[in-house]
């Protein structure tokens, strides 16, 4: 008699433990992935700010490798180019 | 099947209920830690864990009106002193010093806030990079690391140097907008900064981002300055000024249809990353800034002004009194004397005489209506700093020889970009449109400006034929180019000094070109050239030189020689 009494109890017990267990579980692995999530994001942010500011100094580097100046100084005195004279230009009609 | 026995099971169910009490205690635990404990703990993990920072903004990019970069805003790390102990510090900073430059102020003044125990000690702000390198070994080396700190900042990078200072400006240590584009745009351009709550773990790794502020990036600025076309310009702006040991001087090249500025240079330039070296006075932009009887050039004003009011006819003849006209207790002169000139020589040859007797003729009515339809006397509200409004004298103040004065371009102080305005509206066939030198924002296109008409097409048509003459055969004849029809107009006016005009003289030319269906109009003022002082013979020149490189480069052919055209 006794035995019967208390084997339902138990089950119910068990299911409950596990029950509570599983979303402890759950829980504790949701924080923990958010967690993991945070530092992966705040490693994404800084890649992207280094790659900007990248970006930028590679920009400017750019603009000062075109700085018209330095450019002409280039062709002048390097490559002893001249600025084309006016009679020097050909136009050309497409006729139609 | 295993059998247990009753003490078994009681064992069991023992352990069960043990383990179990061990489970509800965890529970509760946990539910009394961030339920009931909630703010007592969240307290204690914000004050280990959680820091606030000011993100600062980055300067928007200024672009020209082909996307390349005229000023850039870049990360860069400024370098301070933790000042806890005096000699260790002194002793830092001789380190420190020989690796970077400094200015012996700058070098004063850390050793002064060294010596008077300053806990924070600025050494430089914004270091070059490799400045930073040498600086970053240092702090590797220290004993103490802590006292040599770094602290990242925006540096403002002008990659052209010192083309288009004056348009562009410059900003001060802050990133702050002193002067230029850099100032009046200061608002857009800058940026809101944010502020963000970051959680940090022991290891000093942050988990966890809140923005509190959310941070504005400064919005890039797109200007209609072409910087080849600006280069240019400059660089015969300075042959011009070097040929004549002039003052200074200013060129504004306008496209003629929507008046959006191409090109603006003010000699003296500068760099604009080196503005609190330089002075107010080269600061100064010329362009906007610079006030001066506008003389001879003035001329199309007032013969605008007699065509549109009906006043009079090109073909009508004043006589011109043979250089030599008095009026009231003042005399007027001309250079060169004439007996008799009909309107359209008057303009031509720049009789001031001429120009008088058309100036009477109209009235001061009618004339000062015209002067503030061309908008004299008030800013042009193009979008740069500092920009004068000239000076128009009420008409109550006007004397009885004013609007003879003023017919010549005296009795009347004007800006280049005023007089560049007033050139544009017979090139913009009658229309006052407002100078900009904003294309857009943030790459939406600002709206076109609004175009007032001012001028009938009869006008212009008439006004743009006898500014052709002045250069073919008038004053302007320097500024002729073979195959292409330009219409312009010298002007040579005294200086006013002390209140008295002395033999100091501005030079000016303003015109456009091609003349039948104008694409460039450009204003050139030279201040106090030495030498030769005419309009035609300092300004005039200086506006062929670059219109030639225009002609070039926007693809303008002159009808030249039939042997350099090819039919396909």
């Amino acid at each position: 008699m006794k035995k019967n009494k208390n084997k339902p109890l138990i089950r119910v017990f068990i299911v409950v433990m596990l029950f509570v267990f599983i979303l402890l579980f759950i829980y504790s692995s949701l924080n923990l992935k958010n967690i993991d999530y945070g530092y992966r994001m705040h490693e994404l942010i800084l890649r992207e700010k280094v790659l900007n500011e990248e970006v930028d100094k590679l920009k400017s580097q750019k603009a000062s490798l075109l700085n018209l100046k330095r450019v002409e100084e280039i062709v002048k005195k390097r490559l002893n180019y001249q600025y084309p004279r006016s009679d020097q230009f050909i136009k050309i009609f497409e006729s139609k | 099947m295993i059998k247990i026995n009753k003490k078994e099971r009681n064992r069991a169910f023992i352990l069960f209920i043990l383990f179990s009490i061990w489970v509800l205690f965890i529970v509760y635990k946990l539910v009394k830690i961030q339920v009931f404990d909630y703010t007592k703990y969240i307290s204690k993990v914000k004050s280990q864990s959680n820091r606030i920072f000011s993100l600062h903004p980055k300067r928007g990019t200024i672009y020209d009106c082909n996307g390349d970069v005229l000023a850039i805003s870049i990360k860069t790390k400024s370098a301070f002193l933790s000042n806890k102990d005096k000699e260790e510090s002194m002793k830092i900073y001789r380190l420190l010093s020989k690796k970077i430059s400094l200015t012996i102020g700058e070098r004063r003044n850390i050793k002064k806030r060294i010596n008077k125990n300053r806990k924070f000690i600025w050494i430089k702000r914004k270091l070059e990079d490799r400045e930073y390198e040498k600086l970053k070994k240092i702090k590797n080396n220290l004993s103490s690391k802590s006292t040599l700190g770094f602290i990242d900042e925006y540096k403002r990078i002008y990659p052209q140097k010192d083309l288009a200072s004056h348009a562009l400006g410059g900003v001060g240590v802050d990133e702050q907008g002193l002067c230029g584009i850099e100032y009046s745009v200061d608002s857009l351009i800058r940026g809101k900064g944010g502020k963000v709550k970051v959680l940090i773990d022991a290891r000093g790794k942050i988990f966890e981002i809140e923005y509190l502020k959310q941070p504005v990036a400064g919005k890039d600025i797109f200007l209609s300055i072409d910087s080849s076309i600006q280069f240019f310009v400059e660089k015969e702006l300075k042959r011009t000024l070097e040929k004549f040991r002039a003052k200074k001087g200013s060129v504004i090249v306008m496209n003629s249809k929507d008046s959006s500025i191409l090109a603006m240079a003010s000699y003296p330039f500068y760099d604009p990353s080196r503005i609190k070296y330089t002075s107010q006075r080269v600061l100064k932009n010329t362009a906007v800034s610079f006030l001066y009887d506008p003389g001879s050039t003035f001329k199309i004003i007032l013969a605008s002004s007699a065509l549109e009011n009906g006043v009079c006819y090109p073909q009508q003849v004043f006589n011109c009194y043979n250089g030599i006209f008095h009026i009231k207790n003042r005399t007027i002169y001309d250079i060169h004397p004439y007996e008799r000139l009909t309107f359209e020589k008057i303009i031509i040859n720049s009789s001031n005489i001429g120009a008088a007797r058309i100036g009477l003729r109209l009235g001061k009515e009618k004339y000062y209506r015209t002067l503030k339809n061309f908008g004299f006397g008030s800013k042009t509200g193009i979008n740069l700093p500092a920009e004068e409004y000239g000076i128009l004298n009420s008409l109550k103040r006007w004397t009885n020889i004013s609007v003879a004065f003023l017919s010549f371009g005296y009795e009347i102080a004007v800006t280049p970009i005023q007089m560049v305005r007033a050139f544009n509206v017979i090139a913009a066939g009658g229309y006052l449109i407002k100078p900009n030198i904003l294309k857009g924002v943030d790459g939406i296109v600002l709206p076109k400006v609004r175009k007032i008409k001012i001028l009938s097409p009869s006008t212009v048509h008439i006004m743009t034929s006898i500014m052709i003459e002045v250069v073919k055969t008038g004053t302007g004849k320097q500024t002729k180019i073979e195959g292409i029809d330009i219409a312009g107009k010298t002007g040579t006016a005294k200086k006013l000094k002390n209140g008295r005009y002395e033999d100091y003289y501005v030079s000016s030319f303003g015109g456009f070109f091609p003349a039948q269906d104008p694409k460039i109009t450009m204003f050139i003022v030279i201040d106090e050239p030495k030498g030769k002082y005419y309009g035609g013979e300092v300004a005039a020149p200086l506006f062929k030189r670059i219109a030639k490189r225009l002609l070039i480069y926007l693809n303008i052919f002159p009808e030249l020689d039939k042997r350099n055209e090819i039919r396909i």
